[in-house]
C-alpha cells in the first residue's frame, strides 16, 4: 500500500510530503503502517502513540483528509468504494486542500492535525488545546467529607457520553470555526463543561454553564457538527453544545 | 541548563499524579513524564478497583484474597495497608468526581474479580482507569503541578549513599538537561513491551527498573510477570476480567467450558495465572481455535448488558477484531499483562538509596507477590502515592540540595552517549533485535517455562545485549526524534528481560505466575522468599533471596 506523507523538520509548514511503499498484513493499522515506515524505511519519521487501542488520544492525525486516530484507523477500511468513508465533514482549507500529485484511489495520505501549530512531521503542539481546560477550570472544587456521593444510574447516564472523552483533539482540529479563531475554546473542552454542570454531584455547577457560554465558549459555535462526526469515542460534543446555547 | 525542585517525581500516571498532589500544597514539586500525563497507561485499565466498601465485606478479607492470590509472596505487613485504606481511596476519588457505575439505588457498584470471595470492585464502566486518571489529573491541574511534558529521563544521579538528581531529554529539542532534586519518586510503570504479545501500552519499557538499577538500587521478584488470560487475539488488546466477572464463558474448539477442568468451583474466574495456564493448556492439546486462540463467550449476556456493563470491550472487538461480541464469540489468547517485580522498596517506597522513593506497578513492596488480583494495581497507584509522598516530605525535611555538578558530569556524559548512537552509520537496526527479544520472552519465558527453555533465551538475550553495542539507528533529526527514545527504551528492556529470565531460571519452583513445567510444584522450604538483583561495577547482576513478611495469614495449599 502506498503512503504520501507529510513531512515537515522545523515545523510550522509542511515542507514536503514522502512517498513509502508499506507492507500490508491482516489486521493492520494507519499506527502500524507509520512503525514500519520508521523502523525501515526512515526512523527520522515523528509522530506520537501511547496506547496503540484508541484510549490514550495520542495519534490523531489527518488520514485520507479525515480527522482520525491512527491506531483506530484499520488499513482495511480506507481505499474502499464504499460510502462509509465519507464522513460528510463541512469543509475548510486543511481539509480540502490535497497536495499536488496526490491520488485519493490508492495513496493513503497522512498529515497532522489541523488547527494546532506544526512542530515536526506529524506532531503538532497541543498546548493551546490542553489551555482551554485550565481556563475553564473544567475539574470539582472539592467539599470536605468522608462518604461517597450517591448518584442514581439515570443520572449517571446523562454524562456517560461525556465522561469517555479522551482528549484526542480530533474534534479540535475538525472544527471550521477553531480553523478561523484561535480564541474559540473549542468542542472538547465545552462538552467537558457540560459534563461537570449536568453532573448531579458537582458542587457549584452553575460556574461551569457561565464561563462556557463566555464570549471564546458556545456562543461562537455555528452547530456545524464536524466534532460529532470524527469524535472516534461518541461524546457528541455538540450535542453538548447546543444544550449550552439553549440553558438559562 | 540544570533545573531544581525539592521532589521531582518520574510519571504521570495514577501512581505519579496521585504523589505529586500530596506533595503540592508542602513543597516544590515537578513531575516529568515521557508522555503527556493523560496519555500514560493507567488510562487503560479497564475492569476496576478493589474496595471493601459493603458491610458483608471487610478489609481482612480482601487481604486474604490478595495473599492467598500472591501465592504468599505478597508481604502481610502492606497488603494490610493496601486492603485498609482502600475504602477511603475509593471514596477520595469519587468526591473528586469520579463517575463510578452505580446500582439501582446510587451506591457505588461492585463487580465480581477473580480470586476474589466477594464482589469488590467498583467499576465506571469497564473504562475505570480512562476515569480514574482523567480525575486525577484535573486535580493535579486544580493543584497548578508543575509538569515536565515529553521529557525522557536518561539517567539517575547519585552522590554517594543519596540521590542527587536526574538528567531528561526534552523531546522537542533533543536536549539533554540536569535536574537536581532532593528526593526522587519513580513512578514509571511497568515493563510489559519486553514482551511482544503485550496488553500494556507501547510505552511501557520498564525505564524507571532500569534507571534505578544502573545507580545501585536493586530489583525484585522480577520473574513474576502476569499473563493475562483474555487478550484480544491478533493486537492482544485486554479483554477485561470484567467480561467474565459479568459471566462470560470461556469455550474450547469443542465449545466446552473447559475451566470445568481446571478451577471446578471458581470456573472462568479463577485467578488468572490459573486461567492463562488452562487457555495454553487447551491449546496445546489440540482443542485450540487455529491453535493459537480460544473462545470468550458473552452472547448469552445479552445486548442490553453488554451496551451498559461492557461498551469498552464491544468497541474493542468492533474496531480491532472486525466483530461484534453481541453476535459472535471473541477469539482470545494469553498474553503479558502486568509486572508484579519491579525496584525493591518498603512500604514506604524508600529504595535502598536515601531520598529515592518508588510507587505504582515499577515498584515492588511487594502487595502483589507473585500474582496480582485484578483490581488490586489501581489501588496500589492511588493508596500508595500518598503515602511515598508524606514519605518523601519528611525525608526532605533534613536534605539538602547537592552541588549542581554532579548532575552535569552526568548530562555531559548522557549527551556524548547519545551524540554516538545517533552518528553511528553501519550496524544493525535496532528494531531487529527489539523483534527478536520479544520473540524470545513470548516462547522460552512465557505461562510455561522450563531449564531448558530459559538457558536459551539467557543466551540469546545476552547476545542481544551485545549486539546492542553496535547498533545504528539510522538518519534522524534531532527534534522529536522518537527513533532515539525507542532504542534508549530497547537498552531499558534488553537489561530486564535478562533479569527476569535470571529470576525465572533460580526459581526452581511453580509460584503465582511463574509456573516451571521441571518443577510444578511450589516449595516453601527453599523458595518462599522474594528474588533480589543488584548490578554490580562489574556489570555482572548479583542475584540473593531475602525473606517475605509473613502474617497472622498462615501458608496453605492455593486451591480454587
Ligand atoms: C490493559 C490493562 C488494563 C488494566 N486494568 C486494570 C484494572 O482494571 N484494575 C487494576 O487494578 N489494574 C489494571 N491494570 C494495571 C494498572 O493499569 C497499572 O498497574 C497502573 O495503571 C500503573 O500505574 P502507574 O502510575 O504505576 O504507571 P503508568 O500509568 O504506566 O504511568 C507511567 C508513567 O511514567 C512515565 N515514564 C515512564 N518512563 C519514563 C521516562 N523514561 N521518562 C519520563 N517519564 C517516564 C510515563 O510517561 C507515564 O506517565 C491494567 C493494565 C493493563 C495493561
Ligand atoms: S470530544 Fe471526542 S474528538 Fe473531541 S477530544 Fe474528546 S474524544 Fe476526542
Ligand atoms: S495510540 Fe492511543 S489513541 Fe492511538
Amino acid at each position: 500500500m502506498l503512503f504520501r506523507i507529510a513531512r515537515s523538520k522545523d515545523g510550522e509548514t509542511i515542507s514536503h510530503y514522502d512517498q513509502y511503499k508499506v507492507e500490508v498484513k491482516e489486521g493492520m493499522t494507519v499506527l502500524d503502517a507509520l512503525f514500519q515506515i520508521q523502523d525501515k524505511m526512515d526512523p527520522s519519521l515523528s509522530f506520537r502513540y501511547s496506547c496503540r487501542g484508541a484510549v490514550c488520544g495520542s495519534c490523531a492525525m489527518l488520514i485520507d483528509k479525515i480527522p482520525r486516530l491512527a491506531c483506530k484507523t484499520q488499513l482495511s477500511t480506507l481505499k474502499r468504494d464504499d460510502k462509509k468513508n465519507e464522513m460528510n465533514l463541512e469543509p475548510f482549507p486543511a481539509l480540502v486542500e490535497a497536495p499536488n500529485g496526490w491520488s485519493p484511489s490508492d495513496e493513503v495520505l497522512v498529515e497532522p492535525l489541523p488547527n494546532l501549530p506544526l512542530l515536526k512531521d506529524l506532531v503538532v503542539d497541543m498546548c493551546r488545546f490542553y489551555e482551554t481546560l485550565e481556563k475553564l477550570k473544567l475539574w470539582i472544587d472539592i467539599e470536605k467529607g468522608t462518604e461517597y456521593r450517591n448518584q442514581s444510574p439515570e443520572e449517571r447516564k446523562r454524562i456517560d457520553r461525556l465522561v469517555n472523552c479522551i482528549m484526542c483533539a480530533l474534534c479540535y482540529g475538525s472544527c471550521p470555526i477553531n480553523a478561523e479563531n484561535e480564541d474559540y475554546l473549542g468542542p472538547a473542552a465545552l462538552a467537558k463543561s457540560w459534563r461537570f454542570f449536568d453532573d448531579s454531584r458537582t458542587p457549584n455547577p452553575d460556574r461551569f454553564l457561565k464561563d462556557a457560554k463566555g464570549e471564546s465558549g458556545a456562543p461562537l459555535c455555528e452547530l456545524i457538527m464536524n466534532c460529532v462526526r470524527v469524535c472516534p469515542k461518541g461524546v457528541a460534543p455538540g450535542g453538548a453544545i447546543r444544550k449550552i446555547k439553549e440553558a438559562e | 541548563m540544570t533545573l531544581k525542585h525539592d521532589v521531582l517525581v518520574i510519571g504521570a500516571g495514577l501512581s505519579g499524579l496521585r504523589a505529586a498532589i500530596e506533595l503540592a500544597e508542602d513543597t516544590d514539586v515537578a513531575v516529568i513524564t515521557k508522555v503527556h500525563p493523560l496519555r500514560s497507561h493507567s488510562v487503560a485499565a479497564q475492569g476496576g478497583i478493589n474496595a471493601a466498601l459493603s458491610k458483608d465485606d471487610s478489609w481482612e478479607q480482601h487481604a486474604f484474597d490478595t495473599i492467598k492470590g500472591s501465592d504468599y509472596l505478597a508481604d502481610q505487613d502492606i497488603v494490610e495497608t493496601l486492603t485498609k485504606r482502600a475504602p477511603q481511596t475509593v471514596i477520595e476519588n469519587e468526591r473528586w468526581g469520579t463517575a463510578f457505575s452505580r446500582t439501582e439505588d446510587g451506591e457505588l457498584a461492585q463487580r465480581p474479580f477473580g480470586g476474589a470471595m466477594y464482589p469488590r470492585t467498583c467499576y465506571a464502566a469497564d473504562k475505570t482507569g480512562h476515569n480514574l486518571l482523567h480525575t486525577t489529573y484535573e486535580q493535579a491541574m486544580r493543584k497548578g503541578i508543575k509538569f515536565y511534558e515529553e521529557w525522557y529521563v536518561t539517567s539517575l544521579v547519585r552522590e554517594d549513599e543519596r540521590i542527587c538528581g536526574l538528567t531528561a531529554l526534552e523531546i522537542s529539542t533533543g536536549e539533554i538537561h540536569g535536574f537536581v532534586a532532593k528526593a526522587i519518586i519513580i513512578a514509571t510503570g511497568g515493563f510489559g513491551r519486553v514482551y511482544g504479545k503485550s496488553t500494556n501500552s507501547l510505552i511501557n519499557t520498564g525505564d524507571g527498573c532500569a534507571l534505578a538499577l544502573r545507580i545501585g538500587a536493586s530489583l525484585k521478584d522480577m520473574e513474576f510477570v502476569q499473563f493475562h488470560p483474555t487478550t484480544l487475539y491478533g493486537s492482544n488488546i485486554l479483554i477485561t476480567e470484567g467480561a467474565r466477572g459479568e459471566g462470560g464463558h470461556l469455550l474450547n474448539s469443542e465449545d466446552e467450558r473447559f475451566m470445568e477442568r481446571y478451577a471446578p468451583e471458581q470456573m472462568e474466574l479463577a485467578p488468572r495465572d490459573i486461567v492463562a495456564r488452562s487457555i495454553r493448556k487447551e491449546i496445546e492439546k489440540g482443542r485450540g481455535i487455529e491453535d493459537e486462540y480460544v473462545h470468550l463467550d458473552i452472547r448469552h449476556l445479552g445486548e442490553e448488558k453488554i451496551k451498559s456493563r461492557l461498551p469498552g470491550i464491544r468497541e474493542i472487538c468492533r474496531n480491532f477484531a472486525g466483530i461484534d461480541p453481541i453476535d459472535e464469540p471473541i477469539p482470545v489468547q494469553p498474553g503479558q499483562h502486568y509486572s508484579m517485580g519491579g525496584i525493591h522498596c518498603d512500604g514506604t517506597g524508600a529504595t535502598s538509596i536515601s531520598g529515592l522513593f518508588s510507587v505504582g506497578e515499577t515498584s515492588c513492596m511487594s502487595v502483589h507477590g507473585a500474582n496480582r488480583l485484578g483490581g488490586n494495581s489501581l489501588l496500589e497507584t492511588l493508596v500508595f502515592g500518598p503515602i511515598v509522598a508524606q514519605a518523601a516530605l519528611e525525608y526532605i525535611e533534613n536534605a539538602s540540595f547537592a552541588d549542581s555538578s554532579c548532575v552535569e558530569d552526568i548530562a555531559f556524559r548522557d549527551r556524548s552517549k547519545l551524540q554516538a548512537m545517533v552518528v553511528r552509520s553501519e550496524g544493525e537496526s535496532p528494531n531487529i533485535l527489539r523483534k527478536e527479544m520479544k520473540k524470545t520472552m513470548d516462547n522460552l519465558v512465557g505461562v510455561y517455562r522450563s531449564q531448558e527453555d530459559l538457558e536459551e533465551a539467557l543466551r540469546t538475550i545476552r547476545n542481544l545485549r551485545e549486539r546492542f553495542e553496535k547498533i545504528s539507528i539510522g538518519p534522524t533529526d534531532i527534534r522529536f526524534n522518537y527513533s532515539l527514545i525507542r532504542t534508549l527504551e530497547l537498552e531499558n528492556m534488553l537489561l530486564l528481560a535478562e533479569i527476569i529470565t535470571m529470576g525465572a531460571l533460580m526459581r526452581r519452583e511453580s509460584r503465582g505466575a511463574h509456573w516451571r513445567s521441571d518443577y510444578p510444584e511450589r516449595d516453601d522450604s527453599e523458595f518462599l522468599k522474594h528474588s533480589l538483583f543488584t548490578l554490580m561495577e562489574s556489570g555482572a547482576i548479583k542475584t540473593e533471596y531475602i525473606d517475605v513478611t509473613l502474617g497472622k495469614f498462615e501458608v496453605k495449599e492455593r486451591k480454587y
